[in-house]
């Protein structure tokens, strides 16, 4: 077998077969080269691609990171901020007791006795009276008011039981404490307006004793949640009937 | 010489026909080993003119050459250097130097 190809190949050359083989694998890198760099010259420059690529994978790795770092930065705002938001909600409930400059109002029934004839109603404290209190508070700028330790929200009465007050169904008899968080001067001053609250009920003798604190205690409101019949409305639907129905609160007492 | 240029032909006819096409990523692996093979070929020429051409040292050389230079692609392509330049640079002056070599023989043949 080696004989005859021995034979057929020159001796000389059979030595060269490696050198053969080399040339033809040249040969052949050389034609596969210049086809990729034939293809290559149609589109851009091949170092150009590369380091555009190395380039648009940083970039989409930061821009990755960067959307990692605004999802988490959105979502502690949105929880601070809702945080935010439930702690002012719970002032404005009154479900959580507040602290603050203000007034401690405290009245009492009239000493004086009704005249034979007279009234003897007119001589004590009645719902009437607080009100216009509470409310002359409010217009002042209250902040948060309690009566005789409870607190005054949204849905709160003060209403005559018999000889008694009523306030969130508690009811508590005279002498009555208000307390009232806001500018203390600023109340004071609403209540003992010439022909205000406390120049009407002086004419009867009621006791009415104001004194401004640096700081008073608002407890909070205690009892169950006051929504039994009320539900709340989706705020598309709201803007959709807007005006067409009031949503009254459930005064559910 | 002559077989060389054969061979060389032959390559050149296979590259044409096969339909294989070098990947971009590897562009650089195949001219390195591009260069390799010339350096071998003229190596051997050289050798085979000098009347010590040994098959076995001629492929060997091929093959570990080829081999050195590929490692340092791969290299260079971890380290960010562009390492096959110092194949590149190694085996051209090779090139030249063989040709030069292989000419002088010839003119040699010539005269005489």
């Amino acid at each position: 077998m080696l004989n005859k190809i021995g034979d057929v190949i020159n001796p000389e050359n059979q030595n060269r077969i490696g050198l053969a083989f080399v040339s033809m694998v040249l040969g052949l890198l050389l034609t596969l080269q210049f086809r990729a760099t034939l293809v290559q010259k149609e589109s851009l420059p091949f170092q150009r691609i590369e380091e555009l690529s190395a380039r648009l994978i940083d970039t989409e790795k930061e821009r990755d990171n960067l959307r990692a770092a605004l999802r988490e930065v959105t979502e502690r705002q949105e929880m601070e901020s809702r945080a935010a938001n439930v702690a002012d909600l719970e002032m404005t409930a009154g479900l959580v007791g507040l602290t603050g400059p203000g007034l401690v109002i405290t009245i009492d029934d009239s000493k004086k006795t009704a005249k034979t004839g007279e009234n003897m109603n007119l001589y004590v404290i009645h719902d009437e009276d607080i009100l216009r209190v509470v409310n002359e508070l409010r217009a002042a700028g209250a902040e948060a008011i309690s009566l005789n330790g409870q607190r005054l929200t949204a849905n709160s009465e003060i209403r005559c039981a018999g000889p008694t007050m009523s306030v969130n169904n508690v009811r508590s008899a005279a002498p009555f404490e208000i307390i009232a968080i806001g500018d203390s001067g600023t109340l004071e001053n609403a209540l003992k307006m010439r022909g205000g609250v406390v120049d009407t009920l002086k004419v009867w003798g009621i006791q009415m004793a104001i004194s401004p604190r640096t700081s008073v205690q608002v407890p909070p409101f205690n009892g169950p949640s006051p929504f039994r019949h009320a539900k709340p409305v989706p705020k598309e639907e709201l803007t959709k009937a807007k005006g067409a129905g009031k949503t009254a609160g459930g005064n559910a007492q | 010489m002559i077989i060389s240029i054969v061979g060389l032909s032959v390559g050149i006819l296979l590259g044409m026909i096969c339909p294989l096409d070098i990947p971009v990523a590897y562009s650089r692996l195949f001219s390195v080993a591009l260069i390799a093979a010339l350096d071998s070929v003229f190596g051997g020429i050289r050798a085979d003119m000098d009347g010590k051409f040994d098959n076995t040292i001629f492929l060997s050389g091929f093959v570990v050459n080829a081999l050195l230079a590929a490692v340092l692609v791969y290299l260079g392509d971890q380290l960010g250097m562009d390492l096959y330049m110092v194949a590149l640079i190694a085996f051209g002056l090779r090139v030249f130097q063989n040709l030069a070599i292989i000419r002088r023989y010839m003119l040699d043949k010539k005269t005489n």
